[in-house]
């Protein structure tokens, strides 16, 4: 047990002295973070609502796979981006394979059925008398679209925070397409996984500490957020 | 020459195979404040949802101003507003719910008629317009989204069950502001009620419905 002692010990040592190996893991997941969340929102929130409001042939199966994408294991996703974007693949011309925006592609496929799911739930469970009370007070489409994602906001919220625990905890991705490059692509997760091979316990569970600060910041968010929906 | 605002024709709807209207004329002249009372389930809440253009009878037509109209968001809505039976209010403030209407049509000087629907429901103004939705009562509730109605000024305004959850004293506020609105705005109204006597005291004509048919006209 003394080196898991040592490891806290020496984690704060880190963070305190602002250790930049371990601040550019940090930054780096912070920023590709970042990147795939507005990615994953800018598609998801339009998909997700249209998902959610519309009525078509096929939306039961669409919202069935959608669900089973939630659960798509995270080195699949890695497995699939890294084929799609290696030298040989149909997007290896872009150059991104080992790149933060690499990683930012796939981590985006990670967060979109999140985004998508619970924007179609967060739609669909919305009050049914709001649509006919939005058209009798004079709204136009365009005005009752963004009424609607006004009073879905909370939902909206809560979809995105869910979206993020997701991918800022993920390692299959950021280790397959980023290639875990010390200062370039190296994340929290690929961080503690090396450092943990390598025997060094300190800085992995320093990494460690703040993934958990931020997922409990997350849970906490989330949690305010539940109480304001209900 | 044909003088009346709206106009039901050979209208016939159900639900399933339960027949919930079979009207075969009706007229809502300019002005007016029609009455409507009759059993639950007699069609009167579907009937008032047709004339504000939310649903489409599946056979026969509803007219406004001598011609139909979509049930989509159109230019129509601006002028038939419908308060239902329990409104729904959106998740903000009592300003922003009376305000919304006004917001969508760019409205000037928002704020003044805001404060004077608010008054004309029996509302304190400077009390309500930071309350937020949930801090509403039931007869609040009802009396903001009146208010939301009564701040557009429509040509047609259609009320279900407008008194439902108030008392003695705010139904006499309503009846007030209802005649207020038609005197000085020319609004029609058209108010479902089971509230006999209330309805008496304000509307003519008053139609009794059965069974999704206008039965009587008093």
């Amino acid at each position: 047990m003394d080196f898991l002692l040592h490891g806290f010990f020496q984690a704060f040592h880190l963070l305190w002295t602002g250790d930049p190996e371990t601040y550019s893991a940090i930054w780096t997941t912070v920023l590709v973070s970042t990147m795939s969340m507005a990615a994953s929102l800018l598609i998801g929130i339009p998909l997700g609502f249209s998902l959610g409001i519309n009525d078509f042939k096929g939306k039961k199966i669409l919202r069935t796979l959608v669900d089973t994408l939630l659960s798509f294991p995270t080195v699949v996703i890695g497995l699939l981006v890294y084929a799609f974007l290696s030298r040989q693949g149909p997007l290896g011309d872009f150059g991104i394979l080992f790149t933060l925006p690499g990683v930012a592609v796939g981590q985006t496929i990670l967060g979109l059925p999140i985004i998508i799911a619970l924007t179609a739930t967060a739609v669909e469970t919305l009050d049914k008398r709001l649509k006919p009370t939005l058209t009798t007070l004079g709204a136009t489409p365009r005005q009752m679209l963004f009424t609607t994602i006004l009073e879905a906001r909370h939902s909206l919220m809560l979809a995105a925070m869910a979206a993020y625990g997701r991918i800022v905890s993920e390692v299959g991705i950021s280790m397959m397409v980023g290639g875990n490059i010390k200062w370039h692509t190296r994340t929290i997760t690929t961080a503690i996984a090396l450092e943990t091979g390598k025997g060094e316990f300190s800085v992995g569970i320093a990494l460690g500490i703040v993934l958990m600060v931020v997922a409990l910041g997350v849970n906490m968010c989330v949690s305010g957020l539940r109480k304001r929906a209900r | 020459m044909n003088t009346s605002l709206c106009e039901v024709r050979n209208v016939h709807h159900t639900y399933g195979s339960r027949t919930v209207l079979d009207i075969d004329s009706f007229y809502i002249k300019p002005g007016s404040i029609t009455g409507i009372t009759g059993p639950n389930g007699c069609g009167k809440s579907t009937l008032l949802r047709m004339l504000a253009f939310l649903e489409k009878p599946d056979r026969g037509v509803v007219l406004f101003n001598g011609a139909e109209h979509d049930i989509r968001p159109n230019p129509v809505h601006r002028e038939v507003c419908l308060l239902g039976q329990e409104p729904y209010l959106l998740k903000r403030s009592v300003r922003a719910n009376v305000g919304y209407g006004l917001n969508v049509r760019n409205t000037d000087d928002i704020e003044p008629r805001i404060r004077e629907a608010l008054h004309m429901v029996g509302l304190d103004a400077d009390d309500f317009l930071r309350r937020m939705w949930h801090e509403l009562s039931g007869g609040e509730t009802q009396r903001v989204a009146l208010a939301a109605r009564l701040v557009l000024r429509p040509k047609l305004l259609l009320l279900d069950e407008p008194t439902a959850n108030l008392d003695e004293k705010s139904s006499t506020t309503i009846r007030t502001a209802v005649e207020q609105i038609r005197k000085t705005d020319g609004t029609s109204l058209v108010i479902v009620s089971h509230d006999l006597r209330w309805l008496r005291s304000i509307c003519s004509p008053l139609i009794i419905m059965e069974r999704g048919e206008m039965v009587e006209t008093a």
